[in-house]
């Protein structure tokens, strides 16, 4: 063993408290390191399961907002004031085309959304909802984590709106209601073309393999209704006008309008069916068939470790038809709840942050005591010979020795601490403790490489540490040799 | 043939805001081979001027010369290299490396320099160092398990495991009891005989300096006396 490493060892044990406060420091940091790398891998793998899984799959197409500060998700528009919509995806079935040509993208489906408040007939309360208007054909291609608990899913052509045990509960608390299959509820949409009412019954009851509550704001149903609740163009050739509604349209006179006021096109296509894909149809038939406007388009891909690539060529692909749309991934789609998420991973990489800090002072103040205790040595080692080069070989094996030997303990103590916080099944209690739990229980994973990226982190805290007290001691002179006592 | 001269060095030190003058003016040579000894009471410079021999200060005005070279306009590196080759320390205080063993302490200063002796050799040349100062048994001893004598012979070995032409030992006496000091300045003239080393050593015991076969006195940083009471050992035996 080569000598400078025999002094490092050799004066860790000799000089137990100062190694002791250094590798408490240490053993502490790896702990939080650990820890919270696995707490962010697990929400990672949570988010996946929550959002990729659930609701936004890897790419997410839409149109582009022009106005400053907004931004379009899922959700729709955020950011854009009351007069501004989502934007509809122009283009739609050339980008759906060129999407599903990619031989990367497994599947692809079209969404528009819309929000509205749900009440019943006759009564005064009210229920926020966020509506999904989805194709029913390719929509479970992408999404299926979910099992039926009532009812069914919707078919393509249904009317009515699937939703999941969450929101029914939140419906029955809000509305003083006891919703099931089968119930018909009124939603209120407000949208670009104004205030809207539509009744939809409930088809399906569905619960999610990994629920959480953001998820229980989403009621899915067919397109139409919610291109009609939000103020988007409905596919004309959907619409199905009787006689008199035509000759009111033919109508030159305004007797003959006012004469025909109890019905109006709205109404009736407000309760025409709007979707006719028939069963067998591929992914896309439906809305190519129905021809209505969609917001957005979400594809799942063969390897999701392709994403950042196929969103690359499809926005290179856009530019380069002048299509005024972008392709995002499942952060953008996810819009204001990734948020949360970056801003729970920002917390965290500051705490790390500042545990180094503080832990780089007390080791740097340590490390400096140490090299004021030891001058003697130092001046010792310098008069026999020792150029400053070694000097500093001598303190840098002693850093890297205390930080990777308590680095070792640290990483075996937070081992066994997942361990024990596995056992103990935490459960989550609200929305941002299952995005950061990853679940409903907390369920920690550790990598080896988790374990190398560690030790490298708390390295390089030991190297950052280390640099001002060898500064320190390479400024003593070999005459301090001589007054050493 | 002189290894060591100095002419009219100087040294001054800041205490505060007062300049203290260490050494004023010294001027004298060194045989090679010569049994030194550089006498005087507290306060008279013998340290300072074991310090500009040694290399490890620099002194205000004044040349040091070492082996024929002046020390002044050396570069710290120079100056390490030049320590590390040619001249060996013995300290009053010992300065053994507690996490080290007697042998390690020993062996450490071949371990610092490029293209040491190999292993093999350099273990031989250890082991009859240690021998050499009767630490046999001790070879495995860290310095705190050590009498001071005993520390102190580690010291000699360390001095010399490097072969260096000079060895400067400061007051090395000064921590030990007189039977045990006699012993040690007995070990270092026997070494000066067997190899021609040259030893300059400080010293204020009257009993030590009769040991020497060359005085040089010191006074409030002057020359007082430079006497030389036997021939330097065998030239050229060192190499």
């Amino acid at each position: 063993m080569p000598v400078l490493l025999r002094i490092a060892l050799r004066n860790i044990r000799e000089h137990t408290s100062k190694s002791l406060i250094i590798g408490s420091l240490v053993v502490l940091g790896v702990i939080i390191i650990v820890l919270g790398n696995s707490l962010l891998d697990t929400a990672a793998q949570g988010v996946h399961r929550m959002f990729i899984d659930n609701y936004t799959g890897d790419i997410f197409i839409s149109g582009v907002t022009n106005t400053p500060g907004a931004q379009v998700s899922l959700f729709g528009l955020t950011g854009g004031g009351e007069s501004e919509s989502t934007p509809v995806l122009p283009d739609f079935d050339a980008v759906q085309a060129h999407l599903q040509a990619d031989p990367r993208v497994k599947a692809v489906t079209s969404q528009v959304t819309g929000m509205g408040m749900v009440t019943l007939e006759g009564g005064d309360n009210r229920a926020m909802t966020l509506l999904f208007g989805v194709d029913p054909a390719t929509y479970p291609g992408l999404f299926h984590d979910t099992y039926l608990v009532s009812g069914s899913y919707l078919t393509p052509g249904q009317e009515g709106i699937v939703v999941s045990r969450g929101w029914l509960k939140n419906a029955d608390e809000n509305l003083k209601a006891d919703l099931k299959v089968g119930d018909k509820v009124l939603i209120n949409g407000f949208g670009r073309a104004g205030f809207k009412i539509r009744e939809a019954t409930i088809v399906g009851v569905v619960d999610f393999n990994a629920e959480t509550e953001g998820m229980d704001l989403i009621a899915w149903a067919n397109a139409d209704t919610v291109r009609i609740l939000s103020g988007v163009d409905v596919s004309a050739e959907d619409v199905v006008l009787t006689k008199s509604q035509t000759t009111l349209l033919n109508a030159t006179s305004d007797n003959d309008i006012f004469g025909a006021a109890e019905t109006s096109v709205s109404a009736a296509a407000a309760r025409a069916p709007v979707m006719e894909t028939a069963p067998d149809a591929g992914p896309g038939a439906s809305a190519q068939k129905t021809g209505g406007s969609w917001h957005f388009l979400l594809a799942r891909l063969t390897d999701s470790r392709q994403t950042d690539a196929v969103i690359r060529d499809t926005n290179a692909w856009l530019e380069s038809q002048g299509i005024e749309a972008r392709a995002g991934g499942w952060k953008v789609a996810a819009g204001p709840f990734a948020e949360s998420i970056d801003v729970i991973r920002i917390v965290f990489y500051i705490a790390i942050l500042i545990v180094a800090i503080v832990a780089v002072i007390i080791m740097m103040n340590t490390l400096v005591i140490s090299v004021m205790e030891r001058t003697g040595e130092i001046g010792t080692m310098r008069a026999l010979g020792a150029q400053k080069p070694y000097v500093w070989l001598m303190f840098l094996i002693e850093t890297l020795a205390v930080t990777i030997v308590f680095g070792l303990v640290g990483i075996v103590i937070a081992s066994g601490l997942v361990g024990i916080v596995n056992l103990l099944h935490i459960s989550a209690s609200n929305f941002f403790t299952q995005i950061i739990f990853g679940g409903k229980v907390l369920s920690l994973s550790i990598t080896p490489l988790s374990f190398l990226n560690t030790l490298l982190m708390v390295a390089g805290v030991g190297l950052v540490a280390h640099l001002y007290p060898v500064m320190v001691a390479l400024k003593v002179p070999p005459v301090r040799a001589m007054q050493a006592e | 043939m002189t290894i060591i001269e100095l002419v009219n060095v100087k040294k001054t030190y800041l205490l505060g805001r007062v300049e203290v003058e260490a050494v004023r003016g010294v001027s004298f040579a060194i045989e090679k081979g010569d049994f030194i000894s550089i006498a005087g009471p507290s306060g008279s410079g013998k340290s300072t001027i074991l310090n500009l021999i040694g290399c490890i200060d620099t002194p205000t005005s004044g040349t040091v010369e070492i082996e024929g070279k002046p020390t002044a306009g050396l570069t710290d590196r120079e100056l390490t290299l030049l320590r590390h080759e040619s001249i060996g320390f013995i300290f009053q205080s010992f300065n053994l490396i507690p996490v080290l063993d007697v042998y390690e302490n020993i062996e450490f200063p071949l371990l610092m320099g490029a293209g040491g002796p190999p292993k093999r050799e350099r273990r031989a040349w250890v082991e009859s160092l240690i021998a050499e100062v009767g630490l046999e048994q001790w070879r495995r001893h860290k310095p705190n398990e050590l009498s001071g004598g005993q520390r102190q012979r580690v010291a000699i070995a360390r001095a010399l495991v490097t072969k260096p032409r000079i060895v400067l030992a400061d007051e090395p006496t000064a921590n030990l009891d007189s039977t045990t000091g006699e012993q040690i300045i007995t070990l270092m003239k026997k070494i000066n005989r067997e190899i021609a080393t040259t030893f300059i050593f400080s010293t204020h015991d009257a009993k030590i300096v009769d040991e020497a076969d060359h005085i040089i006195r010191l006074l409030d940083g002057q020359v007082v006396e430079n006497t030389r009471v036997a021939e330097p050992a065998a030239m050229g035996a060192a190499e």
